[in-house]
């Protein structure tokens, strides 16, 4: 624990007037290099956790500690932060140059150098040449990557990320994303980054905190949180799901009421009642499995690469996503037959 | 929207109206400047330059607007210092006596200049600064202060928090954060309220009248003393004068950083 590189303890934030804190106990920590996602609704407190880092909103308890040093008394200017805002707050009357070398002149880096790593800094974000350009000549793309370069050219000993995809247009925040991965790697810059957007959380966090009213529903790698749900928020906030309450009888097996048995492959207590998830394109139509559910084609949507289907099994409907190259498609009204492994039958709550 | 050609030749013959209306007086006295008789009339008979070189050679008037000129600039730049002090406190931080301060600020638009002259009469007096640079500064202080507090404020409010957080984050110290990032995005603000305290101050007369006698007597109030015992001319001509200053230095300015975008 101790020598972790960055360790967040009990962090609590309660707004004056306010009953519920807007940040409830949280607990976190980054390995040197690691890329960790804060994901969740709007209002859940992850730019607040974000802002007490940088150090701009003081905790109401709680504690940050940065490469062994506790945070509390270190003040914003000092903490040696990147930080990149959803709106870039780049210094508007500054040039691209000074807006990237502002962080190592406050710093006291000479001149010369300070050009060099400038120069270098530009090149990272592609934006070799533009250093004399005004900000308002770039665009909103540019505008990002500047906002990333003045971060990381004080080699910062973390960075922070503020929806910084947010205010880009679909395919640029593709592209961004990738570049964000690419360059955080390569630099091996220890990153928080905030998002709402669990594509972006799944995609480029190496571990992601899934929030929800100022706590942390669970934390974990893409996949743990995709297939291991902690809690049933998770399972809804990332990806859909199939929700089964059951009772299990025997050992992987449970009694769904008005569906029958259903297969798990986790361990679960006997005679306890569990929420099963299945997601939606874990079935398959008319296979083998330990899980077959007769049904009837209610609804279907083709989606190009997968084709989506509500299925009618008894007195409940399941969602599927089936990919498009297999062969004939079910159409409405067809009988189907869905099946499902027991390894694609989640238990919520059991977090591997 | 489509317009009548008559009602557009309406709207424009009222606009035109008005500016006559507001103008005629400036228009008047410009005229009446030229007037080679001793005593103010329209029309004026015959025209020469001979008022304004009068004016020019009035030992009084040239002292008064020198005086003007550097009580003004004092109170000009003193005005706009202490102005976005209490702009960055009143946009920046919540504090305790904040209404009373905000109401302060804006006491001086409110109560008659008769009655902050006879006032400031009292007040002064008792530090013994009736008639003194300091009288008339601290004077001006007080009924410009707001004019600059008004435009910095709205310059201040127009830059982005997250701005000057980006500058903290990356390693500014709060001096720095306002002395790199804050104040040259005020610039602006700050300009604009210089020049109008200053013009304020350049014009102001009432209170003047109240504080000033022989020693730090100001433009305006020596015009005021002169109009007591005669009526000529001159009067005009030293007004017109006053007018190209005023209307120069809000020209220079507006080339220079656009002040209608800071006002």
């Amino acid at each position: 624990m101790a020598d972790k590189h960055v360790i967040v303890e009990q962090l609590v934030k309660t707004y004056p007037g306010s009953g519920a804190p807007s940040v409830d106990h949280v607990d976190f920590d980054l390995e040197k290099g690691e890329m960790l996602a804060l994901l969740g609704p709007s209002g859940c407190g992850k730019t607040t956790i974000l802002r007490m880092v940088a150090g701009l909103i003081t905790p109401t308890s709680g504690r940050i500690r940065l490469d062994g040093r506790d945070m509390a008394e270190i003040p914003v200017h000092k903490r040696n932060m990147g930080m990149v805002f959803q709106s870039y707050a780049l210094f508007p009357h500054m040039s691209v140059a000074e807006n990237v070398a502002f962080g190592l002149e406050m710093r006291g880096v000479p001149k010369a150098e300070r050009a060099a790593r400038v120069e270098r800094a530009l090149d990272l974000v592609k934006l070799r040449g533009y250093g004399e350009r005004r900000i308002t000549q770039l665009s909103g793309g540019q505008q990002q990557r500047c906002a990333i370069a003045r971060s990381l050219v004080i080699e910062p000993q973390l960075l922070l990320l503020d929806e910084p995809l947010s205010n880009l247009d679909a395919k640029l925040r593709d592209e961004m994303r990738e570049e964000i991965r690419d360059i955080q790697a390569r630099t091996g810059v220890t990153a928080i980054f905030v998002t709402h957007d669990q594509d972006e959380a799944l995609s480029m966090a190496d571990r992601l905190a899934v929030m929800s009213a100022g706590r942390i529903e669970q934390i974990g790698t893409p996949r743990q949180i995709f297939d291991r749900p902690a809690t049933e928020f998770v399972a809804n906030f990332i990806g859909a799901g199939n929700f089964l309450t059951g009772t299990v009888v025997e050992p992987h097996q449970a009694n769904v009421p008005g569906l029958g048995m259903v297969v798990f492959g986790l361990d679960a207590p006997l005679g306890k009642d569990v929420r099963l998830l299945v997601r939606p394109h874990r079935f398959t139509l008319n296979g083998k499995g330990e899980n077959a559910f007769e049904g009837v084609v209610r609804h279907l949507v083709y989606r190009g690469d997968t084709l989506t289907l509500d299925v009618d099994v008894k007195d409940r409907t399941f969602l599927v996503d089936l990919p498009t190259h297999a062969g004939t498609l079910p159409e409405r009204g067809d009988r189907v037959t869905l099946t499902v492994a027991r390894d694609d039958v989640t238990v919520i709550g059991t977090a591997a | 929207m489509e317009t009548s050609l008559p009602a557009k030749f309406a709207w424009r013959l009222l606009i035109g109206l008005l500016y006559v209306f507001l103008l005629a007086p400036i228009i008047i006295v410009f005229v009446v400047s030229f007037d080679t008789r001793q005593y103010l009339a329209f029309p004026p008979e015959s025209l020469s330059f001979g008022s304004y070189v009068k004016v020019f050679q009035n030992a009084d008037f040239i002292s008064a607007f020198w005086r003007s000129l550097l009580i003004g600039a004092i109170v000009g730049l003193g005005a706009v210092t202490v102005g976005t002090l209490i702009s960055l406190a009143l946009t920046r931080y919540r504090f305790r006596g904040e209404g009373a301060v905000n109401f302060l600020v804006i006491a001086p638009f409110i109560v008659p200049n008769i009655v902050l002259g006879v006032g400031l009469v009292l007040v002064l007096a008792g530090f013994g600064l009736l008639d003194t640079y300091p009288g008339i500064v601290l004077a001006h202080l007080g009924i410009t202060i707001p004019y600059t507090v008004r435009t910095v404020s709205m310059s201040l409010m127009s830059v982005d928090r997250r701005v000057e957080e980006a500058a903290l984050v990356h390693g500014a110290s709060p001096f720095n954060v306002f002395w790199r990032i804050t104040l040259p995005l005020i610039r602006p603000g700050i300009i604009a309220g210089g020049v109008i305290a200053f013009l304020i101050s350049f014009d102001e007369t009432t209170i003047s009248l109240f504080i000033v006698s022989v020693r730090s007597s100001t433009l305006p109030t020596e015009i005021y003393r002169y109009l007591e015992y005669s009526t000529d001319p001159q009067i005009a001509a030293l007004s017109v004068v006053l007018i190209l200053i005023s209307v120069a230095v809000v020209i220079v300015l507006e080339r220079l950083i656009g002040l209608r975008k800071a006002v």
